[in-house]
């Protein structure tokens, strides 16, 4: 058996009033940084400042739209399926469009079920679904609003995504005007 | 006109054995068939596209390709059609690179033409051509613009045949229940087939040569047949979908529960498809000796009346019992399990109690596939377990003045002739839907659908057959029929396994058979299958 002994304790250290002084030292070195060099802090203050968040995050997802603001899902049920959490949840349905055969008619995605794995994304066939949107507060008054239905998932803005050429497509998009040029005559 | 010679011959039981060698090993297959069903036998599977077992062998797909030794050295044939001899020296991929590079070719070839749209194609997930792709093929992609999707000119994939008319396209409408995709169409003939040689309608024909094949009707007429829906369960493809389906559902989220149409009384064997607790489509099942792998359209589509129109279920002691006699009717769809408590039911009130079953439907003509045309599908086990014709009751209504009908639509079936049964003062009617005798009657108490009981049925070919429930019940209070009878009787059964018990003491056919040793395919009765 090891038995560590302990280093006993010397004179000063024993008298104990030196070493309060010396961890109050401390505190008060680090309150006085926060006071007056709050910005070498190593954290943030976080309501009112923001961390940066990469488009690379995985964070709450969106639906990319065709030229004509329809979604791109071709409800396909590949998130669905790769899915680990079983938060999506599809329903198709004929397209009115001759030229699609299959649209999405409900697409939900349960936020407090999605473990934000990014698998949906990647399964993706037609890159509809993204995780770009690089929201990640999410703050609902009851469960049900946590879950993103297909108008949540479509309402973004491109102008959110000022470098994303694919974003810049749907309407509202700079590239918008062009895209639906090529998109009447398109084969999909 | 049908071609009798290709029909493939299936092993069975009573096949010879004899010896071959795949892979340079000794192996034991039946004798009497082909070679892909003999390797089948032992274990091989051979991915095949046009080769159906119960279809006329066509040949065309050349997906099953073997290499046998013959005279001239080793040879590249088709197993689909090729006989098994004895002695004889197959080489299949897992010794043999050419047979792998043949299958592989003969895999990319069947993919030139055919569109990668599997993300919205309802067959993915059951598709042979997926299957093979994973088996036999898994080919880079070669596919070049001018190919596959545009190869016709247009997105839609139609073009002007030699007559000048426009053909193709990728939602071809060619009959009130089926859409045909051309574009996903590999020219397998399967369906040519089938409604050829089986539903014996030609309706269907190929058209067209080499690359320009295509599947079309006759001009114009559409593709209509009591088992026209069948065509899509051949179809190896999403080529072929059916109407009712269509987006309905991802095959891969749908559980299967082995069941019995219980709506004829030839009892085929279904599927029945079901997700988040509806039915999304009933397939057949295949049992070589009742409907082999068919399925009528009237069986097919009749679930989706099954959840609609349902009686809510009520209290036991809502159903009372006056004095004087009282006449037990058993519908078709009761199984042999109802049959027993309600047989158990009538001892228990004694003489005053008698039995009857079947319908007031008339009983048509065995169409030779699927269906037998009697309405009253456990009819054997009415006969089996003593009931008289309802036939009977009508005659001598006015004895009676209790009536008890279960699973009996009397008066939906034939309302003029049920009018005799307005003397009987109390009907009580059991039944899974608020149907005319359910209306008209004093008591309606609801109980399950066949789709949703356990329990045994005897088809007309003498087979008893299991029926499993399908968690599918809108209301999970409702009880099988045989559990209200027996309640009624005093002596409440927990489970069919029970119920059949009881069964067995009522038939000496069933004396040796227990519940769990019915196979899915059945139990041939006074046989020994």
């Amino acid at each position: 058996m090891r038995v560590i002994k302990q280093k006993p304790m010397t004179v000063i250290e024993r008298l104990y009033i030196f070493e309060a002084i010396r961890g109050l030292w401390t505190t008060l070195k680090h309150a006085a940084r926060g006071l007056f060099r709050y910005e070498t802090l190593p954290t943030i203050s976080y309501p009112e400042g923001q961390p940066e968040v990469r488009n690379t995050y995985r964070a709450k997802h969106r639906l990319m739209l065709r030229p004509d603001g329809t979604p791109r899902c071709v409800a396909c049920g590949m998130c669905a399926a790769a899915c680990p959490a079983h938060c999506i949840f599809i329903e198709a349905t004929q397209s009115d469009d001759p030229r699609i055969e299959k649209r999405v008619m409900r697409f939900d995605i349960d936020h407090l079920t999605c473990v934000f794995c990014g698998l949906c994304a990647e399964a993706c066939p037609v890159d509809a679904l993204r995780m770009d949107t690089k929201q990640i507060i999410f703050e609902h008054r009851s469960r049900e609003d946590f879950v993103a239905h297909l108008y949540d998932l479509t309402n973004w803005d491109p102008k959110d995504y000022p470098d994303d050429e694919q974003s810049q497509m749907a309407p509202g998009g700079t590239k918008n005007a062009e895209a639906r040029k090529v998109w009447g005559m398109e084969v999909k | 006109m049908s071609n009798y010679y290709n029909m493939p011959k299936l092993p069975t039981e009573a096949s010879p054995k004899v010896e071959i060698f795949v892979d340079d090993k000794a192996v034991m297959v039946p004798g009497d068939t082909n070679l892909l069903e003999a390797l089948k036998a032992v274990g091989i599977e051979t991915p095949h596209v046009c080769y159906h077992p119960y279809l006329p062998v066509s040949g065309n797909c050349r997906q099953c390709l073997v290499e046998q030794e013959g005279p001239r050295g080793r040879m590249l044939v088709i197993s689909c059609y090729t006989p098994v001899t004895p002695g004889m020296k197959i080489y299949t991929p897992a010794s043999s690179a050419r047979v792998k590079n043949a299958r592989k070719a003969t895999q990319e070839f069947m993919l030139v033409n055919h569109p990668l749209d599997c993300p919205i194609c309802d067959k993915a997930g059951e598709c042979t051509l997926q299957e093979n792709f994973m088996e036999a093929g898994q080919n880079e992609s070669r596919m070049r613009p001018e190919y596959g999707k545009n190869y016709h000119g247009n997105p839609e994939h139609q073009f002007i045949d030699a007559k000048g008319q426009l053909r193709g396209g990728k939602h071809v409408d060619i009959g009130p229940r089926i859409l045909l995709d051309e574009e996903r169409c590999v020219q397998c003939d399967r369906c040519v087939r089938f409604m050829r040689s089986i539903a014996k309608d030609e309706q269907l024909q190929l058209a067209g040569r080499a690359d320009h094949t295509y599947i079309t009707t006759f001009p114009g007429e559409k593709l209509d047949h009591e088992y026209d829906l069948c065509v899509t369960d051949v179809c190896p493809t999403g080529a072929m979908t059916a109407k009712y389906f269509r987006f309905q559902k991802r095959v891969w989220l749908l559980a299967h529960t082995p069941t019995i149409s219980m709506d004829d009384s030839l009892g085929a064997n279904i599927w029945l498809d079901h997700a988040d607790g509806r039915i999304y489509r009933v397939m057949p099942r295949c049992n070589p000796e009742v409907n082999r792998s068919w399925l009528s359209n009237t069986s097919r589509l009749a679930f989706q009346q099954f959840d609609k129109n349902r009686l809510p279920s009520i209290d036991v002691s809502a159903i009372q019992i006056s004095g004087g006699k009282v006449a037990l009717v058993a519908g078709g769809a009761c199984t042999n399990e109802d049959l027993a408590a309600l047989k158990m039911l009538k001892e228990t009130l004694g003489d005053r109690a008698e039995l009857f079953g079947g319908s007031l439907l008339k009983v048509g003509a065995p169409d030779g596939i699927a269906k037998s045309g009697d309405p009253v599908a456990n009819r054997e086990g009415l006969k089996l377990m003593g009931f008289a014709d309802v036939a009977e009751l009508l005659k001598r209504a006015g004895e009676f003045s209790n009536l008890i009908t279960v699973n009996a639509d009397l008066y939906g079936e034939d309302a003029a002739a049920a009018k005799a049964l307005d003397k009987i003062s109390n009907r009580i009617a059991l039944s899974a839907f608020d149907d005319a005798t359910a209306k008209k009657a004093k008591v309606a108490f609801g109980i399950r659908h066949w789709s949703e009981v356990q329990g045994t049925m005897v088809n007309s070919l003498n087979i008893l057959q299991k029926l499993s429930a399908a968690p599918t019940c809108p209301d999970e209070k409702l009880a099988p029929a045989y559990e209200v009878i027996s309640a009624l009787a005093g002596n409440k059964f927990g489970s069919a396994c029970e119920a059949f018990k009881k069964a067995r003491e009522y038939v000496p056919a069933f004396a040796d058979i227990t519940y769990d040793a019915i196979k899915s395919t059945g139990k041939l009765l006074g046989g020994n299958a």
